[in-house]
């Protein structure tokens, strides 16, 4: 960890954090049940507490200055964009001579010039480019993302680093809650999740507006709004003509002219208005409109929640707030439900004991989740993932031609087919609409690896 | 509330290891649902080149009754990460004479697109494609040529396709034989 | 590059940067933002985050007056200052860090306390579009808004205290023509087809290849004609039901337009009336009674008036917008021509209306153009005016707000706040120092009485909650960035509603509660 001045133990007198040990070092009668005021609050800020920040554009250059200003000291952040020009009406910490530069490392240099307080620790990198390892050292996850993959993705690893105790209940030190927030120009949300406790992303996957996808027909044959012309150059005749000979980007500018110059084609041919230049960028591009001020207030709302949950000064929201200030400022929170049948939320690893893993078979397996009163599966499918990372299906009775790839399997002991103690299986069965998650638990430890 | 945790504990330093075996991603819990409860009728067929990998496969369609009797026809599905939020795409793989297929294998289903939803799975997109051969629909063409000829003569339209699954020209387009065997 | 570059219209650079926020309010909204001058009174958090808010999208012009100097304690809230400025003018120091965002903005400062303007500078205020002031005592803010409210100048007043936020907004009057309705009506005349569409009504086949608009058409005269009593539309769910079926009755396949007219029965109907809100405006004695000096706005309401009143049989002008419907490319194309003509061809009228409005208050004829006429035919429907009310009026025994505090008693309520922030101020003004700046306990019994006493004033008999006071003293004065940075990201979002006269801007309290995340409008 970095130590960011001679002495720390004086920077927490610094005057500038007189405001926040008012908050941080005085009892209140709204102050969570159990809120310790004292000194240490602010020292675990500036000290101990590390937040990562997924995402460093409109939201995220928000997150960065708030949660700096608001007393955290170690801040790490990630994303693998690069800096554009049409980023500058909101992502302050940007200027025109970063165009082309990495959005994690320039906002971090600029946070850490500004704000001595605070150390930023900047990744270019993808999510995905990081394992269990990396995220558990943090406290807290903010994201600030326009991605519903990514979401999802660290949604995933969050759910997958809780540990159980042996009743199966959390064991609460493993939850590293995520405050995630997302606008689309004059509306928003932020959201608080407890992995495992309250609401996860695949839980309300539903609250994420489906993407706009015009029938194909239409736009083959009966193309009537501009849109449709876009879509159809887009789609079918950059396919088939392929102009540059490169697949489609967005952010070349001769792509966007050829898309453009061919659709107002089709739509005069159509006789169809409104084909233009930006148009033609937003739906090939998919564009959200943004704005500075969505950004700033859902950004701070966010930034509020890691604040309370990190300092327990006040209970957290619960869980979901809406935002629109189209008319008028309009806020609205509310509770989003856990969903139990949740694919990803709702799978508690069940451990599996296995006797010895040398003579018990895959089939044997099978067996115990089909006949024991425990499960009462019909027929399961397993998968799992490899050491090396590999997706592996061990069995699938429902489909013909992996259930003839996988047959060997059945009779394979699982030292055999290289399942060590510990690895989990996922199963799905038509009983359930959940997924289950199998943690094999071998009573004998020698394997007899193949 | 449940009282969370004590963020204060100094739990992150001597953190200790969990399982470092990586986790299936809720795309893939999905789709392995979706293809070990595929219940597909006995005209069509799955082919998974490799077994392991779920989210790219094959589906095989051979009507037994209708205009495309006898064919067989192959459709590629890839499902991407955003899986179910975004539909997979598929792609027809076999050039066929049909209204709603175009020659570079592009397929008009509204479930393929406009009308997707998360919980439509697998087996809806089967059934949907498996439709499309018992009753294709001239009303949304892809292949205008193909849905004109449906609308005004049967016979004909009839007549085309047959030549077309045996290996021949429709007007000016050749087809290659997709006849089963 | 060694292709030449494309030909088309590739957007302009400041177009470009602007990109995603034109997208928003379009060019015409942008050019407005870029032409008006705000000033900022005090430096403070929530008002450099308001300003912030300004100037990434490109404002023209800002001007930062504060009198105080920069010290450490400033730093620790507030992203517009740093250590190099430690005891230079704060107006200085953050005018540059905020100019630094965006080189298209003119930054400029007075090292002056907003009091010391009042009294020594009394023009200082009048050239700005709007002003933004934070963190004033009572006293000051009072003169401020007084003073603005004279000029007609608009004021956005900020607070930022602890886990509390409030926003007010002081403004005399203001029209929004494009409120940018989240879910519009489309208005189809379907009920009273104007000549045009009936021949295009009566003269096209109905296949399954047309909009649903002309099966609609075609089963709603059915359905008329079943009606004994001569209803012209279906107004209740029975109705809408009967027309639904008739129409299914007559479905043959699964047509999708006759599916997509289904669907339609329970939105088709009913626009193109004048609802309340416009109806006001027409009634309001600045549109009955022009002058010289009135707002484009009003010279084209009561043109607007007039062609609905006395040349389209009530009606609104047609918007001419077509949603989409399925539908082969010609029958809808010429479907759309048909609305978009008939919408010119009002509009036209009501531009004529407008030019002789013009001509006999002797005001210029470019005075309106055609474009804005156009626009405001097209969003008639969803016109309105805002007229806004003193902030010194909420401090008068006569205030008309008694009934309204009264009835949200004022414990435990988000209200109870906005009147504890005022307590608060009066606390400033009164005591000269902060409450709970150093001993909570002892001011929360002086801040107690101070907001007693201000409610009584009021002829109130609501009381404050003791826990409310203690939370106000326990932040002994603190501003909260992340608090500040959410007031400021609302406050600027609604100068820009006021400047580009798009969007409805609060009216005109926002009250903030970080704590619960809660929020409330009021009208004070």
């Amino acid at each position: 960890m970095s130590v960011h001045s001679p002495n720390p133990g004086l920077i927490l007198q610094s005057k500038r954090f007189n405001g926040l040990r008012n908050i941080l070092e005085r009892e209140g009668p709204f102050c969570k049940d159990g809120f310790a005021a004292s000194s240490e609050n602010l020292e675990f800020l500036q000290t101990k507490c590390q937040v990562l920040i997924i995402g460093a554009g409109g939201l995220g250059c928000e997150l960065l200055k708030d949660l700096a200003l608001m007393g955290f000291g170690n801040l790490h952040v990630i994303d693998m964009d690069t800096i554009e020009l049409s980023n500058l009406n909101r992502q302050f910490l940007f200027r025109r001579t970063d165009i082309g530069a990495s959005k994690a490392e320039c906002a971090a240099r600029f946070i850490n010039a500004r704000v001595p307080t605070c150390r930023v620790t900047p990744h270019f990198k993808k999510i995905q480019d990081f394992d269990e390892s990396f995220y558990q050292q943090f406290h807290l996850v903010v994201c600030g993302l326009d991605s519903i993959v990514a979401r999802r993705w660290i949604n995933g690893m969050l759910l997958s680093m809780l540990r159980y105790e042996e009743d199966g209940t959390i064991d609460t030190s493993s939850i590293v809650p995520m405050i995630d927030g997302g606008t689309e120009g004059f509306k928003g949300n932020a959201r608080v999740i407890l992995p495992g406790f309250t609401a996860c992303i695949e839980c309300t996957l539903d609250l994420f507006p489906p993407q706009v996808n015009y029938p194909l027909c239409t736009i083959a044959n009966t193309p009537r709004l501009p849109e449709h012309c876009i879509e159809y150059v887009k789609i079918i005749q950059w396919e088939k003509q392929n102009p540059f000979g490169v697949p489609l980007d967005g952010d070349d500018p001769q792509h966007i002219g050829w898309i453009y110059e061919r659709a107002l084609e089709r739509s005069n041919e159509f006789n169809i208005t409104g084909v233009t230049y930006r148009l033609v960028q937003g739906v090939v591009k998919h564009i959200i409109p943004a704005v500075a001020s969505t950004n700033a207030a859902i950004a701070a709302a966010c930034a509020l929640e890691v604040f309370k949950l990190a300092t327990s000064c006040y209970d957290s929201m619960a869980n979901y707030l809406n935002f629109n200030d189209l008319d008028g400022i309009y806020t609205y929170t509310y509770e989003a439900e856990k969903s139990e049948n949740c694919l990803a939320c709702s799978n508690t690893p069940q451990p599996l004991p296995i006797e010895d893993p040398n003579t018990t078979t895959l089939e044997d397996v099978i067996k115990l989740l089909c006949d024991s009163p425990r499960f009462q599966l019909k027929s399961p499918a397993l998968t799992t993932v490899m050491k090396d990372g590999k997706r592996r299906t061990l069995y699938m009775s429902g489909v013909k031609s992996i259930e003839e790839a996988t047959r060997k399997n059945l009779t394979q002991s699982l030292g055999e087919l290289g399942l060590h103690d510990g690895q989990q299986l996922t199963v799905t069965d038509a009983t359930s609409p959940s997924a289950m998650t199998l943690q094999l638990k071998y009573q004998s430890n020698e394997v007899e690896m193949v | 509330m449940i009282k969370l945790f004590t963020l204060k504990q100094q739990k992150k330093d001597g953190e200790q290891k969990g399982s470092q075996q990586k986790k299936a991603s809720a795309a893939q819990l999905r789709i392995q649902k979706d293809i070990n409860e595929l219940n597909l009728p006995n005209t069509c067929a799955t082919d998974f080149p490799d077994p392991n990998d779920l989210l790219n496969f094959k589906l095989i369609i051979s009507p037994d009754e209708g205009f495309y009797r006898d064919g067989r026809f192959v459709f590629n599905f890839r499902v991407g990460s955003n899986y179910p939020h975004e539909p997979p795409k598929v792609k027809c793989a076999t050039q066929v004479y049909h209204p709603n297929i175009d020659l570079d294998g592009n397929v008009c289903l509204n479930i393929l697109r406009e009308d997707w939803n998360p919980v439509l799975n697998i087996n809806s997109i089967v059934y949907g494609l498996q439709f499309l051969f018992l009753e294709p629909n001239p009303e949304d063409p892809l292949n205008k040529e193909a849905a004109d000829v449906l609308q005004t003569n049967r016979r004909q339209f009839e007549n085309n396709v047959k030549k077309a699954m045996r290996g021949g020209c429709v007007g000016e387009t050749y087809f290659e034989c997709c006849l089963l065997k | 590059m060694s292709s030449p570059a494309p030909k088309s219209p590739e957007l302009s650079d400041k177009s470009k940067k602007y990109d995603r926020q034109i997208r928003l309010w379009g060019e015409h909204g942008q050019t407005l933002l870029e032409a008006a001058t705000v000033c900022l009174v005090n430096v403070t958090a929530v008002g450099c985050e308001t300003a912030k808010g300004l100037v990434l999208p490109g404002i023209g012009g800002f001007t930062v007056a504060d009198g105080s100097t920069v010290k450490e304690e400033d730093l620790g809230n507030n992203f517009f200052l740093d250590s190099s400025y430690l005891g230079k003018s704060k107006a200085l120091a953050c005018m540059q860090l905020l100019q630094e965002l965006n080189p298209d903005v003119n930054g400029d400062y007075v090292d002056e306390s907003a009091d010391f303007l009042l009294a020594n500078r009394p023009n200082f205020f009048d050239s700005f579009d709007l002003v933004i002031a934070s963190n004033l005592n009572e006293q000051t803010l009072l003169l401020l808004a007084e003073r603005l409210w004279e000029l007609n100048v608009p004021l956005i007043y900020c607070r930022s205290l602890g886990m509390l936020g409030t926003i007010r907004l002081q403004i005399r009057e203001h029209c929004i023509v494009e409120a940018h309705p989240d879910n519009r009506q489309f208005d189809l005349r379907l009920e009273h087809p104007f000549d045009a569409l009936r021949e295009h009504l009566d003269g096209t086949e109905v296949t399954s290849k047309v909009p649903w608009l002309l099966v609609l058409h075609k089963y709603l005269n059915v359905w008329q004609k079943q009606q004994a009593d001569g209803t012209q539309t279906p107004r209740n769910y029975k109705e809408k039901n009967q027309l639904k079926e008739t129409i299914r009755e007559e479905m043959k396949a699964d047509e999708e337009n006759y599916e997509e007219a289904i669907k339609a029965v329970n939105t088709a109907f009913g626009a193109g009336q004048v609802p309340k809100s416009l109806k006001a405006i027409f009634e309001d004695d600045a549109c009955e009674q022009l002058n010289k000096k009135s707002n484009v706005f009003w010279i084209m309401a009561k043109a607007l008036k007039h062609f609905v009143i006395h040349e389209n049989e009530g009606h609104l002008p047609l918007p001419g917008v077509l949603p989409d419907m399925t539908a082969n490319t010609d029958s809808y194309i010429a479907l759309q021509h048909i609305y978009r003509q008939q919408a010119l061809q009002d509009a036209d009228q009501v531009y004529h209306k407008c030019q002789e409005y013009l001509k006999q208050l002797a005001l210029p004829a470019d005075s309106i153009d055609e474009r804005s006429v156009r626009l405001i035919c097209k969003e008639a429907a969803g016109l309105a005016v805002i007229r806004g009310t003193r902030i010194a009026e909420e401090y008068e025994k006569s205030s008309r707000l008694l009934p309204l505090v009264e009835d949200n008693e004022l414990q435990g309520n988000l209200t109870a706040y906005n009147f504890a922030l005022r307590a608060y101020e009066r606390f400033l003004s009164e005591c000269g120092n902060i409450p709970g700046e150093c001993i909570v306990e002892q001011d929360i019994g002086r801040l107690k009485s101070i907001a007693a006493k201000m409610l009584s004033d009021l002829g109130m008999h609501a009381t404050i909650s003791d826990d409310v006071l203690h939370e106000i003293c326990r932040y002994g004065g603190a501003e909260l960035h992340a608090v500040s940075a959410f007031i400021g990201g609302c406050a600027a979002q609604e100068v820009i509603k006021i400047i580009t006269k798009q969007y409805k801007p609060i009216d005109n309290t926002f009250i903030y509660n970080a704590i619960t995340t809660e929020s409330v409008t009021l009208k004070l």
